[in-house]
Formats: structure tokens, sequence, C-alpha cells
């Protein structure tokens, strides 16, 4: 048997463990070490244990629970609904000011908490029963918080960054930059189809354009709903000037960052209760062992994966078939969608960038772009069926609306993440030009 | 008794999760003097091991609560198209094989530790700690997960009533 049916052999017995419903960790392991005896022996599994401690023992990866740690804890509070709402004072005469102010909310967020299920947990709680309630579409108020929240793996502080960063050892300070224009790009896009879909769904029902969103804020009133924001707004700049000022590493950026967000929830939020602490460590703990483990587990399947030589040859099969490099990318990023859709974005960057990081690099394409390329197409697994994980975080917020109107809400912001991937494969500076300015050509 | 066995699992789970939070605080705690002590001018040692050490013992003893708390993400996706008679024996299968596993991994573990325990390893640090310490994490870790799986396949055998 050569190396490339062995790894046939390898992805088929992969995909049937994991969808058995055996937690991703345990599934990668059981796969990785039945391999490792088969094809090279019960004595191979003595390492298995260091292969574990030696991914895991790095302090790059430490900033993995304190962004988490950072989400967790403004996501318990009230923060989501402040920052939506004091948006929507300032957009309350925009047509469809109420969906951009939620879309313009899901972007803030997700540059605070780092997270996608987290960030349309805590927009949707607030922003959809106000959407419905003010006459706007279930669809077009599910659908822009779900694609919204997307946003919190592509704008930085992104877990999804940091674990490509370690994965291809490259610059994670870089790769937040170059996730910054692509997330402004997509919050534009979003909010431009929320406009155009509220002005329209407007004109056919003959309706005032502003009839829907009545309510009307003072500029004092206005201004009192900043105050509430601006914290958060330091924290996010706190982030940005420590870590490309190149005073502090993304690690020490994060537990700085992960402290003043603990203060600040004590003492804006009040969260001092036991009660509530315990609710911020809880989510903490519960979904830093989470990743964590499924990156140790991931470390011994590539492991097994690099002892069988199977990652070698599956991506020198890849350059040997001198494909296009477009029609190469075309192929990569079909294979990522429909991988998106049934594995967390964690999983597919800790199993198919070891072999997709030698093809990128002989076809000439830059790793920094493609982490915005690959965490767009991540963005897309998240609202699409089976396991669009947004999906059913909106539907436990809103279980009112059929999980099928969230869906068909969504799919039109897929269409624009795909048009977002094509403007990034035609002008990559959109996303290298920022990192470049500010860290120097990599 | 197999009430009893899941109650106390779910009580040490609970009271490890705390542990681990407190572990991760002290990393945060002890991440932040790193980088004031080093503002001042004065060079660090241990900080950085430490802080690593903390994070990698707090992932370990929480592993049992993310389990209890069904945090170990999986994709059952035969479960949702398979008939529903096969949900409960499929479940049923899945909790066995992650017992084995998870044993499976105590036991590498706890050769590891003991080999690195014999050797006296140390790490290649100025500060250089012993390296079984952390090691042990991992069997203690997988242990009390697996122990949770016989307290969840216990609670599949003989479930309690629903309104507990």
């Amino acid at each position: 048997m050569n190396e490339l049916q062995i790894g046939g052999l390898i992805l088929l017995s992969t995909l049937v463990v994991l969808f058995s419903g055996l937690p991703i960790a345990w599934g990668l392991s059981l796969v990785a070490m039945s391999f490792l005896v088969i094809f090279e022996g019960p004595n191979a599994l003595a390492n298995v244990p260091l292969v574990m401690i030696d991914e895991l023992a790095s302090f790059a990866l430490l900033t993995i629970p304190l962004f988490i740690l950072l989400g967790a804890a403004i996501g318990s509070t009230q923060a989501g609904k402040d920052i939506y709402e004091s948006l929507h004072r300032w957009l309350d005469r925009v047509p469809g000011g109420l969906v951009i102010a939620n879309i313009l909310a899901c972007g803030m967020f997700s540059a605070i908490s780092g997270s996608s299920p987290a960030t349309a947990a805590a927009i949707g709680k607030a922003g959809v029963p106000e959407m419905i309630k003010r006459g706007i579409s279930a669809r077009l108020a599910t659908g822009s918080v779900c694609a919204g929240g997307t946003l919190g793996i592509l704008i930085p502080p992104s877990i999804t960054m940091i674990l490509y960063g370690i994965v291809t050892e490259t610059s994670i300070g870089r790769l937040f930059l170059a996730g910054v224009i692509p997330g402004i790009l997509l919050v534009v896009m979003f909010a431009g189809y929320a406009w155009l879909n509220s002005l329209l769904q407007a004109r056919a029902k003959q309706l005032d354009l502003k009839a829907p969103e009545s309510v009307r804020y003072t500029l004092a009133e206005k201004i009192e709903g900043l105050r509430r924001v601006t914290p958060f707004l330091i924290i996010v700049v706190m982030i940005g000037y420590a870590m490309y000022g190149g005073i502090a590493t993304p690690s020490e950026v994060a537990a700085i960052a992960a402290a003043l967000a603990m203060a600040l929830v004590i003492v804006i939020y009040k969260a001092r209760s036991r009660e509530d602490q315990w609710r911020i460590y809880r989510e903490t703990v519960r979904e830093s062992t989470m990743i964590l483990m499924i990156i140790a587990a991931a470390a011994v399947f590539s492991y097994m994966m690099s002892l069988l030589y199977v990652t070698q040859s599956a991506a020198q099969w890849l350059v040997d078939l001198g494909l296009n490099r477009w029609v190469l990318m075309l192929a990569i990023n079909v294979f990522l969608i429909v991988a998106g859709m049934f594995l967390p974005p964690v999983a597919i960057i800790l199993m198919v960038m070891p072999i997709l990081t030698p093809v990128l690099e002989a076809n000439n394409f830059d790793l920094i772009w493609f982490a915005v390329m690959l965490t767009i197409n991540m963005e897309i697994g998240l609202i699409t069926p089976p396991v669009g994980l947004n999906l059913y975080v909106l539907k436990g917020v809103v279980p009112n609306v059929p999980l099928k109107e969230i869906l068909l809400g969504s799919m039109p912001f897929v269409y624009l993440m795909v048009a977002s991937m094509v403007l990034l494969a035609f002008f990559p500076q959109l996303a290298l030009w920022l990192p470049n300015q500010m860290m120097g050509a990599g | 008794m197999t009430r009893l066995y899941a109650a106390l699992m779910s009580r040490v789970c609970d009271a490890l999760a705390v542990c681990a939070a407190a572990l991760l605080t002290v990393a945060m705690l002890v991440i932040i003097w790193m980088v004031v002590y080093r503002t001042l001018g004065y060079s660090t040692s241990w900080e950085l091991e430490l802080a690593v050490f903390l994070m990698v013992c707090s992932l370990f003893l929480a592993s049992p609560y993310t389990l209890k708390t069904h945090g170990h993400v999986g994709v059952d996706l035969f479960t949702t198209y398979l008939p529903a008679a096969w949900a409960r024996p499929l479940m049923l299968c899945v909790m066995l094989v992650g017992l084995g596993v998870t044993l499976f991994l105590t036991y590498l573990g706890w050769e590891f530790t003991v080999d690195s325990y014999l050797k006296g390893d140390r790490t290649e640090s100025v500060w250089a700690p012993l390296k079984w310490p952390l090691y042990s994490m991992m069997p203690i870790g997988f242990g009390l997960t697996a122990a949770q799986y016989v307290a969840q396949i216990a609670e599949f055998f003989n479930p309690p009533p629903a309104h507990e």
C-alpha cells in the first residue's frame, strides 16, 4: 500500500470516526494511534504523550484561553446590548439603520471577544427581538446577526488566526492585521445589503422608509450611549497599540486585556457575585479545554501522518498535478467549504494546513493572504448546515424563529462572503497592505 | 450505588473546574507580573515557563468537567441521519470508545510520567524545574475524564429521575 492509499484510508477512517459523534479530540487520537500501531508497531505509541505535551507547552498557545476569558467576560454582561443600542441611536435615521447597527455591533463586539458564537449570542439576544418588534423580517434580522457573528473569527483578536499562525509558523500580529481590512469590507458589504434590502422591502410594501423605526434620539442620548461603549473601545485600542507597537507579545497582550475586561465587568457591570464569576470562568475553562485538547490530539494526528509520510506525499501529489494555481486555489476552497460544513475551524486548520502549507508555498501563494481566505471560508461553515454553529446559537437565543428562516436569512450573506473572497483573489493587497505598512514587507 | 458515584463524580468535576479556573487566573497574573517586571528593566526567568505549566495543568484538570457539560465538541451526523432506534446503541458505543481512548491515554501518560520521574528530567531553562509534575497532569486529567465516562455510562443504564 503506498502513502497516498494510506492517506485515503486515513481520510475515510477519520470521517467515519468523527461523524459518529465521538468528541473530535478523542476521535483524532484514536485514528492516529490506530494507524501508528498498524503501520509502525506498538512502540510508535511511546512518543504520543511527548508529542501532546510538546504541542501544549507553548507560550503562544496561552493566547487562546486568555482571549477566551476576555470574550467570556464581555459576553457575560450587557455589553453586547450596550454596543448595539449605542450604534442604533446614531443610525436611527438611516433606512435599515437597525440592521446596520446590528451588523456594526457584531463587528465591534467581535473585535473585543474574538469569538463568532459569542458575538452571535450577545448581539442576537439584544438585536433580533428589537428588530422583529420594529417590523424587520425575521429572516433579515436573524440572517444579519448570524453572518455578523462570523466576523468574530476574522476581525482581531481571532482564535482561528492564532491557531493558523501557530500551525504555519507565521506571525500572529501580521495575521491579525491582515484580517482588519477584509473584516471592514465584509461589514460594509453586509451593511450595504441590509440597507438595500430594507429599502426594497419598504418600497414593495409602499411604506414610509423610516416608519418601522420611528424611535428618535436626542444628541444627549446619543452621547450617553457612546459613554457606555468607550471602555470597550479602549480595550480594542490598547490591544492594537500593545501588539503592533511591539510592546508585548500576543500572549502578554491577551493576559492584560483579559485582566482589564474582568476589571471592567466587575466595576461597570457589577459582576461581583460568585455566580457571575463562575459563569465567566466556567465558559472559559470549558471552551479552552475543548480547543486545546483538539490541538493536542491534532498534533498526534499530524505526527502520525508525517511518520507514515502521508503529509509529504499528499503535498507532493498536489504539486505534481501541475494545476493552474488559481484552479488549485478554487479546488482548495471548494474542499474547505465542504469540510467547513461538517467540522469546526480549529480541527480543519490543524489537520489540513500541514499538508497545504508546502503546496501554497510551491505555488507562490502568500500564507498571510491565504489565512484571510481560509478564515472567510470557515465563516461560511459557521452559518451553513448541518453543523453551522451560529445557526444553532441564534436558534437558542430566539427560539420562536424557525431554523429554516434563520438559514434562509443567512444565505445572501454567504454569497457576499464568496464575493469578498473573489475580491481578495483579485486584490490580495486588501489583506496584505496593512500588515506590510505596519510591520514591514513580510 | 451508580447514582451515588455519578453524583460524586459531578462534584469532583466541578471542583476540578474551579481549580482549573484558579490556575488560569494565576497564569494570567504571572504574565502581567512578567510584563511589568520586564518594563522596569529586570530580566525574567521562571515566569514564562510557570505560566505555560499552569495552562497545561488547567487544561487537563478541566477535561472531566468539559466532558460532563458536553463541551468536548463532536459531530453527531450519524445520529441525525440514522433511524431513531440506532441512536441509543450508537450513543453507548461512542461513550465506550471514548472511555477506551481516555483510559489508553491515561496508561501512556502514566508510563511517560514514571519514566521522566525515574530519569529526573528537567527543562533546559534557567529555572529548570522537574518535568514529571507537569507530565503527571496527563494521566490525572485523562484518568478523571475516563472516570466521568464511567459515570455517564452508569447513568445511561440507570438514568436519574426526570426531576433531578
